[in-house]
C-alpha cells in the first residue's frame, strides 16, 4: 500500500502561484497588511509580543532563537531610535527559500516587518539583501513603494499615529553579513567583522541603538500568528518535548528546500515533521536515475552530514540535534553516489576559507590549513597522520572564535571524516593505505580475541 | 566592591572592568597580542583564552566582562591547550625566518611560543604568501606575513590618532593592513604603530636590520626634543646611538612619543662628535688636552675674558648644570642665561612648543631667556634648534661646551666635550613642572665624557677659592632649597650625597 | 628655526616596495549620480551608512570597477579616509579594484553547483575568456570570469550570471552561447 504522501500546508506560499503575486492588488486581495492594521487598531505591542511568544516561533535563519523573546529584550523607555535590520543576506549554501519570499510575496514579508515594528515601538527598517538578489531587491523595492502609497508606510499609518519607514539596503558579496552582527558592520559601511557578544543587537545594535534582527522567514509567520493566534502556531508541527524542559519544539509550518543530487530540486512548505526521507522521496523526486543518495546536509552547508541510512528523521530542530546534526536553514543539499566526499569535502573548506572574515586566528587560519589537508589527499597524497591533524584542528577551531562561522566549518567536515573514512584512506598514499589496512586487521583481531 | 576569583584568589574589581585588567592589575600575567589597555578591545587574536568554572567554551579575558561569582582559571587544562591551538594557528602560515627576523628578541610571539608551543608544526602544507616589503609612509615598513591581523596598529590610527591612515583589507587569510593611497602619515605618531605591533610585521626604516637586540643595551631616560619629556628607553651599542621607545608614563606621554622625538637623534652619531677636551695652542690651532690642562687654560681664558662674565645655557641643560652654571657665573661677576627655540607644532597630544626641555627648570631657577644674540664668556650647547648659530657665534665665547666639534665658534680658546642628552643624567622639569631624571644611556657617545656640572663646578673652584665643587647631590640639594622648588616632588632617589641614574 | 628636533636621515632599503604615487580623486558624484546619491544618503543616521550602495553605484559608472581615483573621490565625498574605502571594497566579492573588462561572468563554485557541474562550466568560462585563471580579465579584455560562493540559485543549480543577470541550469553550450552574445 502506497504510504500517505506527508501534506504541504501553504500558509507563507499561499500566494506564491498567483500571477503578479508581488503586487499590492493582488497581495491585498490576498489579505495583505489585514493583519498589521489589526495589531495597530486592536492590539497593544506587548500583546503583539505575547502572541508571538505564545506561538513559539522560532527564527529561521538558523540558531532558532525565539523570536518573541528577543523582541521582548528590546528596551521600551529609550531616547535612541531603535530600528529593525531584516536580514534578508540568506549566503547560507543550498539556501534559497528567503528569495522565493521575496520575490513571490514581498508584501508579506513587509507586513511581518511592520508588525514586528509596531510590537517593539520601532520606526526604520533596513531590508539587508544580500547583492546577488538583484530580484528581490526590485521587488522589496517595489512593495515599499506601494505601501507608502497605500499609506502602510511612512508617517502616521492608517491614522494611528504610528509611523515607520523601510529601506532595502544592499550587500555586496559576504557570506558572513548573514552572520547578525556582521550585517550590522556592513549596514554600517564598514568590513563585516562579526562583535562579539555580549552587547546583544537588541540592546546595543546598528548605530549604537538597540536592533531587532529576524530572517525574512521569521517575520513572513508574523501576520498568520496574528491572524489566528500564537496558540493555534504553536499546535502546528513538533510540540516541545515534554521530557526536556529547555525544548520549544518546532511549531508552525516552515520552508523546506532541496537541491544538489536529486531530481527535482525546489522549495516547499510542511508543518514541521515531516521526515528528510519523505521530503526526499516524495517531493524531490528521489536520487537521479541510476544513482544513490550518499549523504545529505540538512540545511545548509553547515551542519553534520547524514547518511543515506540516516535519513528516516523529521526535519525539526531538536530531532535533528538528537541524530547529531541540525536544522540549519532546512534547505537541504543531497550528495549521490557519484560524488568523492573528499573532494565534497575540499568544496566545502574552500567555501568557508573564502568566506571567513578573517579576524579571528583560529578561523582565518584553520579554515584554510583544512582547505590544504583536503588538497593533499586530492592529490592522494593524504596520510593517517593528517587525518588525526585534521580532528586536532576541529578541536582548536570549535568554540575558539567570535561567530559560528568556525564552528559551521568544522561541523559537516568532521562528520564527513567521521562517516567517510574510507574514501580518504583509499586517497592516502600507497604507504599509508597498506599502514592503515594493517591497523584495521590489528583492530580486528583485538576485537576477536575479546570476544 | 565586588570581586571575582581569578586562580582561587578573591579580586576586587569594577563594574566593567575585563577579566584581563583585573588580572593583570594583580600581577597575574595573560597572554595577549590583540589587547591593548589605550584601545577598545577586539578580541580576535584568541590567545587570552582563560577557563570560566562551569562555562563549556573558553572565553577571550580581553573582552569577558568581570561578574560577580565567577571564577577564572587562566591556567588550567583548557585554557592551556586553547592558548596553544591559537598559538599553533599564528604560527602556520608564519615565516618562522626569527633569525633574520627584526623584531626577534622581543617578539611575543616568539616569546609565547616557546612557552606553550608545538616545537614542531604539524602542518604539512605549504604556507601562503603575502607582500612582504610595503612601504608605509616614509619611516615604517610593512611584512604582512608576518602580521598576525591583531589590528592594534589600524586601531592606534583610529582611536589614538584619529587620522585613519591605516585599515584592514581582503578578507580571510589574505587579510593584511593597508595604508591611505596617499602614502604619507598626516599623525606625527605613527612610528608608536612599530612598538605596538607585537610582531616583526611592522619595522622602523630607521633601525631597520641595524643591530640585533641583544647585542644592545637599554636605559630608561627621556627624550628632550621638546618640553613634554616623553620617558623614554634609549637602546645603544658600541657608542651609537640605536634607537629611542616610549616607556609608559600615564602623567605624562601615556605609551607614546612623536617621530620627531623618536627621530631627533642625529646628532649623537654625528662623525664629527667633539670627543676630548681642546685647547687652542700660540698659533690658535687646536691641541687635544686632559680634562686637567682644560681646566686650567678656561680659567686662564675666563680671567681674560673681558666683554661678558656671563654664561650661554642650551635649553635642555639639566637642572644641576643650570646650578653650576649660575655658581660658575657669579664667580666670573655675570649671571646665566639660557636660550631654548619655540617651535609652532604644538598639538593636542604630546608636542609642545617649547623645545628647550628644561627651559621650565632654567626659568624657575630664575635664569633669563635669550632671544637675540648677546655677549657671553661661556657657551654650553647641545642642540643647533635651541642655540642657533647666531646666538652661539655671536657670543664671542671663550670657553665652550659643545656636541660637536663644527659647533665651536671662532672666538674659543677651550673646547670641553659635552654629552648629548642620551649621555648625560640629571634632572629636568617638563613643561607640566614635573621634575624627571635623565639617565646617561650606556653604549651611548664617545664614552669618558666628565659631567659638565662637575667640569663647570671645578672652574668655579678654580677662579673663586673659596668654592668648594659640590657633587651632583649637593648641587640638586641647591636646587631644591629654591624659592620655586619649595612644593616640587622630586624623583625618588634623588637625595643629597647620592648620585643616581645609570651610567653616571 | 627648526620646529622639531632635526632628523636622522632614514636610509632607504633596496628591497621595500617603491611608494605609489597618490592618486588624483575624481569629482564625486557625477552629475548622473548627484540625486541617487543624495537619496541613498538620507536614509541613514550617518554618512558611512551609504558607503557600500554608493560603491556599487559607482562601480556601475565607472565601466564596473572602482578605479584609486574613484575610490579617494567616494572617500572625500563619504568623509572616510581612503584607506577604509579600500577595506570595504576588498572585503566584498561584488567590487572589482582592478579594470573589469567588458563583461563580467560569475560561476558559482559552491557545493550544490559544483555537484551539478560547475567546475567544467569554469574551465568552459575561462576558456572563452583566455584567462589564465578566475578573477583575472582574458587577453583581449573583454570578460572577467570570477569565482562566486553560492549564489541562492541552487534548485537551479548550477548558476551563472552573466553582467549581472541570472542564468540557471546551466549546461556548458548554453554558456558558450550567453558568451558569445556579449558584444
Ligand atoms: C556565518 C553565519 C551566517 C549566517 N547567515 C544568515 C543568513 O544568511 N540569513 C539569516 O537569516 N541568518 C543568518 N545567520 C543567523 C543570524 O546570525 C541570526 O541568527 C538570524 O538572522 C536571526 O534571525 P532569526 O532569529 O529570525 O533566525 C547566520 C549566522 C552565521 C553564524
Ligand atoms: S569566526 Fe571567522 S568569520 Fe567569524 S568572526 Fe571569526 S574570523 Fe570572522
Ligand atoms: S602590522 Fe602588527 S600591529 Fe598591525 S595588525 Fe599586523 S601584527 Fe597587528
Ligand atoms: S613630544 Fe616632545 S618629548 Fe615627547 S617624544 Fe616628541 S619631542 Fe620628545
Ligand atoms: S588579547 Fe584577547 S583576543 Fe587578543
Ligand atoms: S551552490 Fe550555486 S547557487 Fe547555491
Amino acid at each position: 500500500m502506497a504510504k500517505k504522501r506527508y501534506p504541504e500546508t501553504k500558509i507563507l506560499s499561499k500566494n506564491f502561484d498567483k500571477e503578479n503575486s508581488w503586487t499590492f492588488d493582488v497581495a491585498r486581495e490576498n489579505g495583505a497588511y489585514t493583519m498589521f492594521e489589526k495589531a495597530l487598531k486592536e492590539m497593544t505591542p506587548d500583546q503583539v509580543i505575547e502572541e508571538v511568544k505564545t506561538s513559539r516561533l522560532r527564527g529561521r535563519g538558523g540558531a532558532g532563537f525565539p523570536t518573541g523573546v528577543k523582541w521582548s529584550f528590546v528596551p521600551k523607555d529609550v531616547d535612541k531610535p531603535k530600528y529593525l535590520a531584516l536580514n534578508a543576506d540568506e549566503s547560507e549554501p543550498g539556501t534559497f527559500k528567503d528569495r522565493w519570499l521575496m520575490e513571490l510575496d514581498p508584501h508579506m514579508v513587509l507586513e511581518g516587518c511592520l508588525i514586528c515594528a509596531y510590537a517593539t515601538g520601532l520606526s526604520t527598517i533596513y531590508i539587508y539583501v544580500r547583492g546577488e538578489y538583484p530580484l528581490s531587491q526590485e521587488r522589496l523595492w517595489g512593495a515599499i513603494r506601494e505601501a507608502e502609497e497605500k499609506g502602510f508606510l511612512g508617517e502616521n499609518i492608517q491614522g494611528s499615529g504610528f509611523s515607520c519607514n523601510a529601506y532595502v539596503h544592499t550587500g555586496a558579496g559576504a557570506y558572513i553579513c548573514g552572520e547578525e552582527t556582521g550585517l550590522l558592520e556592513s549596514l554600517e559601511g564598514k568590513r563585516g567583522h562579526p562583535r562579539i557578544k555580549p552587547p546583544f543587537p537588541a540592546v546595543e545594535g546598528a548605530f549604537g541603538c538597540p536592533t531587532v534582527i529576524n530572517n525574512v522567514e521569521t517575520l513572513a509567520h508574523v501576520p498568520w500568528i496574528i491572524e489566528h493566534g500564537g496558540e493555534a502556531f504553536a499546535k502546528q508541527g513538533i510540540a516541545p518535548d515534554p521530557d526536556n524542559p529547555r525544548s520549544n519544539g518546532s511549531t508552525g509550518t516552515k520552508l523546506f528546500g532541496v537541491s544538489g543530487d536529486i531530481k527535482t530540486p525546489g522549495c516547499w512548505e510542511f508543518e514541521f515533521g515531516i521526515t528528510v526521507k519523505e521530503l526526499l522521496y516524495d517531493y524531490a523526486g528521489g536520487p537521479l536515475d541510476g544513482r544513490e543518495i550518499k549523504a545529505v546536509i540538512p540545511g545548509g552547508l553547515s551542519m553534520p552530514v547524514l547518511t543515506a541510512d540516516e535519513l528516516d528523521v523529521p526535519m525539526g530542530f531538536d530531532d535533528l540535534v538528537k541524530v547529531g546534526s541540525g536544522l540549519g536553514t532546512a534547505c537541504a543539499i543531497v550528495m549521490d553516489d557519484t560524488c568523492c566526499m573528499v573532494e565534497a569535502s575540499e568544496n566545502i573548506a574552500h567555501f568557508f576559507a573564502d568566506e571567513s572574515c578573517g579576524q579571528c586566528t583560529p578561523c582565518r587560519e584553520g579554515c584554510h590549513w583544512m582547505e590544504k589537508i583536503f588538497k593533499k589527499f586530492n592529490a592522494n597524497q593524504g596520510t593517517r597522520s593528517d587525518l588525526d591533524l585534521l580532528e586536532g584542528l576541529f578541536v582548536n577551531i570549535e568554540g575558539r572564535t567570535i561567530c559560528a562561522l568556525a564552528d559551521a566549518a568544522v561541523w559537516p567536515l568532521r562528520s564527513i571524516i567521521r562517516k567517510f573514512r574510507h574514501e580518504f584512506v583509499a586517497k592516502m598514499t600507497p604507504e599509508e593505505q597498506a599502514a592503515e589496512k594493517e591497523a584495521q586487521a590489528e583492530k580486528a583481531r583485538e576485537t576477536a580475541g575479546v570476544s | 566592591m565586588p570581586t571575582i576569583k581569578i586562580n582561587g584568589r578573591d579580586l576586587e574589581y569594577e563594574p566593567g572592568e575585563t577579566v584581563i585588567q583585573v588580572a593583570h592589575r594583580n600581577g597575574i600575567d595573560v597572554a595577549h597580542y590583540c589587547y591593548h589597555p589605550s584601545m577598545s578591545p577586539e578580541g580576535n587574536c584568541r590567545i587570552c583564552m582563560v577557563e570560566v568554572e562551569g562555562w563549556p567554551k573558553p572565553v577571550v579575558s580581553c573582552k569577558q566582562l568581570c561578574g560577580e561569582n565567577m571564577a577564572v582559571q587562566t591556567e588550567s587544562e583548557l585554557a592551556q591547550s586553547a592558548r596553544a591551538g591559537t598559538m599553533e594557528m599564528l604560527l602556520v602560515n608564519h615565516p618562522l625566518d626569527c633569525p633574520i627576523c627584526d623584531q626577534a628578541g622581543e617578539c611575543h610571539l616568539q616569546e609565547y611560543s616557546y612557552e606553550l608551543g608545538h616545537g614542531e608544526s604539524r602542518s604539512t602544507t605549504p604556507k601562503t604568501h603575502l607582500p612582504k616589503n610595503v612601504p608605509f609612509g616614509e619611516e615604517i615598513v610593512y611584512d604582512a606575513e608576518r602580521c598576525i591581523k591583531c589590528t592594534l596598529c589600524v586601531r592606534f590610527c583610529n582611536e589614538i590618532t584619529k587620522t585613519g591612515e591605516l585599515a584592514m583589507a581582503n578578507r580571510s587569510d589574505n587579510e593584511q593592513v593597508v595604508m591611505t593611497s596617499k602614502g604619507e602619515f598626516t599623525t606625527n605618531y605613527s612610528m608608536n604603530i612599530v612598538d605596538l605591533c607585537p610582531v616583526g610585521a611592522l619595522t622602523s626604516r630607521d633601525f631597520r636590520f641595524k643591530s640585533r637586540l641583544w647585542f644592545m643595551d637599554f636605559t630608561p631616560s627621556l627624550c628632550t626634543g621638546c618640553a613634554r619629556g616623553c620617558n623614554v628607553t634609549i637602546g645603544g651599542r658600541g657608542g651609537r646611538f640605536m634607537r629611542m621607545e616610549p616607556r609608559e608614563n600615564q602623567d605624562v606621554n601615556q605609551w607614546w612619543m612623536c617621530d620627531p622625538g623618536r627621530l631627533g637623534y642625529g646628532h649623537v652619531n654625528s662623525e664629527t662628535r667633539l670627543a676630548t677636551p681642546a685647547v687652542r695652542d700660540a698659533n690658535g690651532q687646536w691641541q687635544p688636552a686632559t680634562f686637567e690642562q682644560a681646566i686650567v687654560a678656561a680659567s686662564a681664558a675666563l680671567k681674560d675674558a673681558r666683554e661678558s662674565h656671563d654664561v650661554l645655557l642650551d635649553g635642555g641643560a639639566t637642572l644641576e648644570e643650570l646650578e653650576a652654571a649660575r655658581a660658575l657665573a657669579s664667580a666670573m661677576g655675570g649671571q646665566a642665561r639660557f636660550a631654548a627655540a619655540t617651535g609652532d607644532d604644538a598639538d593636542e597630544f604630546l608636542i609642545v612648543n617649547e623645545k628647550g626641555a628644561n627651559a621650565k627648570g632654567a626659568e624657575m631657577l630664575g635664569l633669563e631667556r635669550q632671544a637675540d644674540a648677546a655677549p657671553a664668556a661661556v657657551l654650553v650647547v647641545e642642540r643647533d634648534g635651541n642655540v642657533p648659530a647666531a646666538l652661539r657665534d655671536g657670543a664671542g665665547a671663550v670657553v665652550a661646551f659643545v656636541t660637536d666639534a663644527t659647533n665651536v665658534p671662532d672666538s674659543v680658546r677651550v673646547a670641553f666635550p659635552y654629552g648629548s642628552w642620551a649621555e648625560r643624567s640629571g634632572l629636568l622639569v617638563n613643561v607640566d613642572g614635573r621634575v624627571q631624571e635623565l639617565r646617561a644611556a650606556r653604549q651611548v657617545g664617545p664614552g669618558n665624557l666628565s659631567p659638565a656640572f662637575a667640569l663647570m663646578e671645578e672652574l668655579t673652584g678654580e677662579l673663586d677659592g673659596n668654592h668648594v665643587p659640590r657633587d651632583r647631590g649637593e648641587l640638586v640639594a641647591a636646587v631644591k632649597n629654591e624659592k620655586a622648588f619649595a612644593e616640587v616632588a622630586f624623583p625618588a632617589g634623588v637625595a643629597a650625597g647620592q648620585t643616581v641614574g645609570a651610567g653616571s | 628655526m627648526s620646529a622639531t628636533p632635526p632628523r636622522a636621515p632614514a636610509a632607504a632599503p633596496k628591497d621595500v616596495e617603491a611608494r605609489q604615487p597618490a592618486p588624483t580623486p575624481v569629482a564625486f558624484p557625477p552629475a548622473a549620480l548627484k540625486d541617487e546619491c543624495e537619496a541613498i544618503l538620507s536614509r541613514y543616521p550617518t554618512r558611512q551608512a551609504a558607503l557600500i550602495p554608493i560603491l556599487l553605484l559607482a562601480q556601475g559608472h565607472y565601466d564596473n570597477w572602482v578605479s584609486p581615483e574613484v575610490e579617494a573621490g567616494v572617500a572625500e565625498y563619504i568623509g572616510v579616509s581612503d584607506s577604509h574605502v579600500r577595506g570595504v571594497l576588498s572585503f566584498y566579492s561584488m567590487f572589482n579594484l582592478k579594470p573589469a573588462g567588458k563583461h563580467e561572468v560569475w560561476v558559482c563554485r559552491t557545493l550544490t553547483c559544483w555537484l551539478r557541474g560547475a567546475a567544467k562550466l569554469r574551465d568552459t568560462a575561462l576558456e572563452k575568456a583566455q584567462a589564465e585563471r578566475a578573477g583575472v580579465v582574458g587577453e583581449d579584455g573583454k570578460f572577467l570570469v570570477k569565482n562566486m560562493e553560492c549564489l541562492g540559485l541552487c534548485e537551479v543549480a548550477p548558476a551563472v550570471f552573466v553582467d549581472g543577470v541570472a542564468h540557471t541550469n546551466v549546461t556548458n553550450e548554453k554558456l558558450v552561447e550567453l558568451m558569445d552574445a556579449c558584444e
